[in-house]
């Protein structure tokens, strides 16, 4: 072949290049190439790896952001607080007692009665005790007398602080309670010594001198002239501390204060009730217990904000007449006797006299009271009233047009009326609108609890913080909080607690729970699952042991299940509407075995719910037991009908027990699907707020996915939050199954391998 | 072993109990009739269950249409859904539908892809080990969890770096790149079952004139995966367009015909769940409407499905 | 029909026939044409080149072909005077007394003593524990297995060597008590010394079991059997008989020429 010169253009198509070699890159040319190519795919290779790991983050960020809603700082409100209720419940118990010789907020009275008494007992400030040591004897409690030692550890259980509360305004309107205060201060060591309580040790001391400062906006504590000072000073509250401010106020006068001061003995509730009132006069409070929430409240509703100023501590002493030889030593829990439900000494401790116990003590409106119960009863809660208590704490506490409606969803009493009377109740009963209550048995303790918790107690949530929030800002969020909800508590509240898991569903977030919700899946995927698995791997064996996959039934059958799988579960939620729960109404609704739910009366049961989901399974089961069925080797069946076994004996004894555990593992991983599906439940019908317990396959459904559902789709903050907690409670419940379904894949690996 | 051991010889009397002769008559089996009969009737549950889903989506779906109110013209084409005024046009919810599939796959197909690739090429046996399961457990997670996901967090975010003008607490962008989460798994699983079926051969042809890892990956393996892949992508869409909590959750109430995807408008598996959440009456013209919606996305997603399932049964023939 | 009484008793001269079977698959015809009669408690061998059908036919003698949905028979095999095929005819009846040991040993998951009291429990084998122990320990001696496994019966089938394994999968036959016993290759999966010794056991075995032995091993065939059956496959791939004599003879003259190429390896 002759070559054309070089360098010629030639017409001809382009011959090709003598030595082909050239037309790869040469020396350095390769080293770049390569290079480049080696770039790209280093390059591509970490994006590769970043598309897979972003796959990982988002999951992880999905956890977290949960999380991080389901935990945080609220600013908490209730209408009124359940220790308070408690409280208020057991004075009640102590003053309506039949053996309350005296009460009074008069303690030198109550002091003269228990000293005429030998059978008497009583509630005294320490001052009184000791001023009447020949009269009266102090009980230890538990071990420990009140003595200024005990008392400042901390070791004696009825030690209080006396406190005297004013306000920043009141201070800066009137300067003569900023001096009054000081003065106090200055003189209540040696005062409280004088009249027999325990003055401050030096940090506490330290501590009021601060607070004391920042309420006078001063640098350093002036030096009170009280000559200098003149206006009404009045006090009012506690009859323990009237002694101690009596005997500062006659000095203040002493020393030349101008003004009157004026001191009434009230008692410390009525005192912050004058305090906290508009215009209710009073200055300063002597108070012998800290202020409680619903005081705080009251007080910010009226743009008044309590400052509290520590003056001294008293040991609240139990005390009786000198006489009393065999009182000597008791518990807490005997003192709550003592002053509650006992009437005779024998009932408080078996080895004293049955006599009968004379009660000096004073009234509602104590402080020394309201100690003394919150005290003793710390550890109380609603639970621990019994139902009639309950009851009446409810009755006390809601209209009486409430009570009358409660009472018409689901009575106290089988046979007797709280708020309803039999008439009107017989007459509803058998007219045209029967209430709930005309069928349902009486509440029990558990549900009465729950709505004095929503009526009574009504907690609200205010705000919440998510936990990192919470956590990075929180002194930020309290003082915000603080300012912006002036009458709520701020604290740390985990929504996800056990309490959420084992309370009904309820329309107050605050109390809302998820076990409903818990046992309406267990229900329903129950059923699910009890349907479905017999029918899909019965379904699963015919394919693959009896079918001739030559016949065209058999391979539409097949075709049919693959394309079942891929059919939106939305589908099978109409599917389920029309033949489960308007078709076969008389069966799902249980109406044709006379069970059904009289309050539902329709198909919209957990029974329709549950075959729903089975059908919905059905193709997921079948496919994944084919998997299992196929894996059994061919060569076991042949050796099984070699022998003569029949159909049956082969398949029940050698392929099932070798696909179990691929069968059940595909099983497992179906449960887990229902249990987190929603949609298809929501067009059955999951009903929208259930309170009690589903009772069998014919009552109303809901389930924890439904109810997330539920509580997403609400526009309160508080339901996104309860949501939250409520898919950690779901995940959980898949993460147990996940586990359980890699437990029988290992132990089926192992039994092949 | 065995070599040294002696044959262990026949005792001289086996005394066999012949059974008697001329017993070779088919005896009666009816445990194994009723059994087999059965298990028949499990496996043609499936049938019945297809079967009533057609009837039952056409015979309400024709109901719907027989009221004077609703024509199937104006279910075409108008744009405006308003039952309480007789608007019927499915438009306005078939195009939020389609806009969350749309938003679900511009976030699946890169990232799905992207991983399957990564796991089936480039991952150890031991990364592969770790991620493939994060992976499959990220397609475990119920949709309602997504749907609050969606809510709380990805709109949050959006509100945050977008403006809360532009973007409204519900919205269709949202939902779809929530979708396209719960997708990606999806597509990635089956990507890599189909890339991994590839043979090595081919690899080894490709290394063997020279090619980088990358280059293999995406020149050779990924083209000859091609109809697998392309399967998964078309099973994914599928899977989109049902999807139903996480929309019915993010996307809003309210059907609405709109471009902008930072509004909210309601989608028609939204809408389905929405009304059937509601007390009403099985004679309602709404009642029958989520019939003649769930007739359109169950017939989408069937062709989706059986299209999947034609590329599939090809792709294997080509490596099985 | 022949004279039923040649072949009804178990003393009879012949345990099974073949009469003009045809074996398809679909519409693909497997073997033709075969007519074979085997004598009763004699070792016969079925031998020839790969994909002549011989393995098929040997299936054919306990319906074992059923399982392949799209196989069919046609023709007669004939036991105690009955034809298998007939449609009154029970499969399961005839695998109980057709006895079968495959080409890989193929023992079911479970314990030793389990795989053989399996078959016989489905039988309807109504002894105490006392006589299923005896059944399970005579069938593992027939199988010549007994003092391999005798410390180990509890443990799983599948612990035990290649050799092992075939044996008791003799054993787990012959637990059933059949008449005839048809094996597949018994020996193809094993090594020389196992394949020895599954050779001299079924010397002992044809003392009380009319056997059936498809080999591709000529050696094999001219050691171990009494009759040698030689097949071929035609031009249209279905196979058929070629020859049939005693073994002795048919190796030392063969009468067809075909037989005579293939023993001398001229082909096959």
């Amino acid at each position: 072949m002759s070559q054309p010169p070089p360098d010629q253009p030639s017409a001809a198509p382009a011959a090709p290049a003598t030595d082909l070699t050239t037309l790869f890159p040469q020396g350095e040319g390769i080293q770049a190439q390569i290079a480049r190519r080696q770039r790209n795919a280093t390059i591509w290779r970490f994006v590769f790896l970043g598309a897979t790991s972003l796959a990982v983050i988002i999951l992880t960020t999905l956890l977290l952001s949960i999380i991080n809603q389901s935990f945080g700082l609220v600013a908490e409100q209730t209408n009124i607080p359940e220790t308070q209720l408690i409280v208020n419940y057991q004075k009640s118990l102590m003053l309506e007692a039949s053996n309350v010789a005296l009460s009074s907020e008069d303690d030198a009275a109550l002091a003269e009665g228990i000293a005429a008494d030998a059978a008497g007992v009583g509630l005294l400030g320490n001052a009184y005790t000791t001023q009447n040591q020949d009269t009266l004897r102090a009980l230890s409690i538990g071990g420990v007398a009140p003595t200024a030692e005990t008392v400042q550890s901390g070791a004696y259980p009825l030690a209080r602080p006396l406190l005297l509360y004013t306000t920043a305004t009141t201070v800066a309107d009137k300067p003569q309670i900023g001096a009054f205060l000081a003065y106090y201060l200055q003189v209540a060591d040696e005062v409280m010594a004088e009249i027999g309580y325990f003055p401050l040790d030096e940090a506490t001391l330290a501590q009021q001198e601060t607070t004391l400062l920042a309420l006078l906006g001063a640098t350093e504590l002036p030096t009170i002239v009280p000559a200098e000072y003149e206006g009404d000073i009045v006090i009012a509250g506690s009859s323990t501390l009237n002694q101690v401010t009596r005997e500062v106020a006659k000095r203040f006068r002493a020393e030349g204060f101008q003004g009157a001061i004026k001191i009434t003995s009230v008692g410390t509730g009525a005192g912050f009730a004058g305090f906290c009132a508009v215009d209710g006069g009073v200055d300063i409070v002597n108070a012998s217990r800290t202020i409680t929430q619903l005081e705080l409240e009251s007080c910010r509703a009226n743009a008044l904000n309590p400052v509290a100023t520590v003056v001294g501590a008293d040991a609240l002493a139990v005390v009786v007449n000198a006489q009393n030889d065999f009182a000597t030593d008791i518990t807490l829990e005997q003192a709550g006797l003592l002053f509650s439900s006992a009437v005779n000494w024998a009932e408080v401790d078996a080895g004293w006299p049955a006599e009968a116990i004379n009660r000096y003590i004073p009234t509602t409106d104590s402080g020394t009271m309201d100690f003394f119960v919150a005290t003793v009863f710390a550890a109380q809660t609603l639970a621990d009233l019994p139902y009639d208590s309950l009851v009446t704490v409810f009755q006390a506490n809601v209209s009486a047009g409430r009570c009358r409606a409660a009472e018409a969803e689901q009575r106290f009493y089988a046979d007797r009326f709280v708020c309803d009377t039999e008439e009107a109740f017989t007459a509803r009963c058998e007219g045209e609108n029967p209430t709930t209550g005309c069928t349902l048995a009486p509440r029990d303790h558990a549900s009465l609890e729950a709505l004095v918790q929503a009526e009574v107690i009504q907690p609200e949530v205010l705000q919440a913080w998510f936990l990192a929030e919470s956590i990075f800002r929180r002194d930020e969020i309290v003082a915000t909080a603080l300012e912006e909800y002036p009458s709520a508590d701020v604290h740390f509240r985990r929504w996800l607690t056990w309490d959420f898991i084992t309370r009904p569903q309820s329309a107050t977030p605050e109390l809302a729970g998820v076990r409903t919700a818990i046992l309406g899946s267990l229900w329903v995927v129950g059923i699910g699952l009890l349907a479905g698995f017999p029918v899909g791997v019965g379904a699963a064996i015919y394919l693959e042991e009896y079918a001739n996959k030559r016949k065209r039934f058999n391979s539409i059958i097949q075709t049919n299940i693959n394309n079942l799988a891929g059919v939106p579960s939305i589908i099978y939620g109409l599917l389920g509407l029309t033949v489960f729960v308007r078709v076969l109404e008389p069966i799902t609704s249980g109406a044709i075995f006379g069970v059904g739910d009289p309050t539902t009366a329709n198909g919209r049961t957990i029974l329709s719910a549950g075959l729903t989901l089975a059908l919905l399974i059905l193709p997921v089961i079948i496919i994944s037991s084919q998997e299992a069925i196929k894996a059994v080797p061919s060569s076991l069946r042949e050796a099984s009908f070699g022998l003569g076994a029949t159909r049956w004996q082969t398949i029940w004894n050698h392929v099932i027990p070798n696909a179990i555990g691929g069968i059940l593992t595909g099983v497992i991983l179906a449960m887990s699907r229902i249990i987190g599906e929603t949609a298809p439940l929501v067009v059955v019908g999951a009903a929208t707020l259930i309170t009690s317990d589903p009772s069998g396959p014919f009552s109303k459904f809901t389930t924890l996915p439904i109810q997330i559902y539920q509580w997403t789709a609400r526009p309160q903050q508080t339901f996104l939050l309860i949501a939250g907690a409520a898919i950690i409670v779901l995940i959980i419940l898949l993460f147990i199954l996940n586990i359980f379904a890699i437990y029988l894949r290992n132990r089926y690996a192992r039994r092949i391998g | 072993m065995e070599n040294m051991e002696e044959v262990t010889p026949l005792p001289k009397s086996t005394s066999v109990e012949r059974a008697p002769l001329n017993q070779l008559a088919k005896r009666p089996r009816v445990g194994e009739i009723i059994i087999e009969a059965a298990l028949f009737i499990a496996a043609g549950i499936s049938i019945i269950t297809t079967i009533a889903i057609v009837i039952i989506l056409m015979e309400e779906a024709l109901r719907f249409f027989a009221d004077d109110r609703v024509s199937l013209v104006s279910f075409l084409t108008e744009t405006i859904w308003q039952p309480e005024a007789n608007h019927f046009g499915i438009l306005p919810l078939l195009n939020a539908t389609l806009m969350i599939t749309a938003i679900s796959l511009l976030v699946a197909v890169p990232l799905g892809l992207a991983s399957a690739i990564y796991l089936s090429e480039y991952a150890s046996p031991r990364v592969r080990g770790i991620l493939k399961p994060a992976l499959e457990m990220l397609a475990g997670v119920p949709t309602v969890v997504y749907g609050y996901f969606a809510l709380t967090f990805v709109t949050a975010i959006l509100r945050a770096v977008l403006g809360k003008d532009l973007v409204q607490i519900y919205n269709i962008a949202s939902a779809g790149l929530v979708v396209g989460v719960l997708i990606t798994p999806l597509i990635a699983s089956l990507s890599e079952d189909a890339l991994h079926a590839v043979p090595n051969s081919l690899r080894e042809a490709s290394y063997g004139v020279g090619a980088t890892k990358f280059e293999t990956a995406t020149k050779v393996i990924l083209p000859a995966a091609l109809s697998g892949v392309a399967a998964a992508m078309v099973l994914a869409v599928s899977r989109a367009f049902g999807e139903t909590m996480i929309v019915a959750i993010a996307a809003g109430a309210g059907p609405k015909l709109t471009w902008n995807p930072f509004v909210s408008a309601e989608p028609m598996t939204g809408y389905m769940v929405r009304i059937s959440g509601g007390d009403l009456s099985y004679q309602s013209l709404d009642y029958k409407s989520i019939y003649a919606i769930g007739l359109v996305v169950f017939v989408v997603t069937l062709i989706l499905n059986i299209i999947s399932q034609r590329v599939v049964a090809r792709f294997r023939e080509v490596y099985e | 029909m022949s004279n039923v009484a040649t072949y009804s008793t178990n003393g009879g001269p012949y345990a099974i026939e073949a009469q003009d079977l045809s074996i398809y698959y679909g519409s693909f015809r497997a073997v033709k044409n075969i007519n074979l009669r085997f004598p009763t408690h004699k070792i016969t061998a079925l031998i020839g080149p790969s994909g002549c059908g011989k393995s098929t036919v040997l299936r054919a003698f306990n319906r074992m072909n059923d399982l392949i949905p799209i196989s069919r028979a046609e023709g007669v095999i004939l036991f105690h005077g009955k034809n298998i095929y007939d449609h009154d005819v029970d499969p399961v009846e005839i695998r109980r007394r057709v006895g079968m040991v495959f080409q890989k040993p193929n023992p079911f998951p479970k314990t030793i003593y389990e795989n053989v009291a399996w078959g016989a429990r489905i039988n309807g084998f109504k002894g105490s524990k006392t006589d299923m122990d005896a059944l399970v320990e005579e069938s593992l001696r027939d199988a010549a297995v007994w003092d391999d496994v005798k410390d180990k019966l509890n443990q799983s089938g599948l612990s035990l060597s290649g050799g092992q394994q075939q044996r008791l999968c003799i054993a787990r036959a012959i637990a059933t008590r059949p008449e005839i016993i048809l094996m597949d290759e018994p020996a193809s999966a094993l090594d020389p010394i196992s394949t020895l010794r599954i050779e001299e056991l079924i010397q002992e075995l044809k003392k009380n079991y009319t056997i059936l032995i498809v080999t591709h091993n000529m050696q094999q065939a001219a050691r171990a059997s009494d009759y040698t059956a030689f097949f071929n496959m035609d031009a249209d791939r279905a196979g058929y008989l070629v020859e049939y004599n005693q073994t002795d003879e048919l190796f030392t003259s063969p009468k067809n020429e075909m037989t005579e190429q293939y023993i001398t390896g001229r082909f096959g």
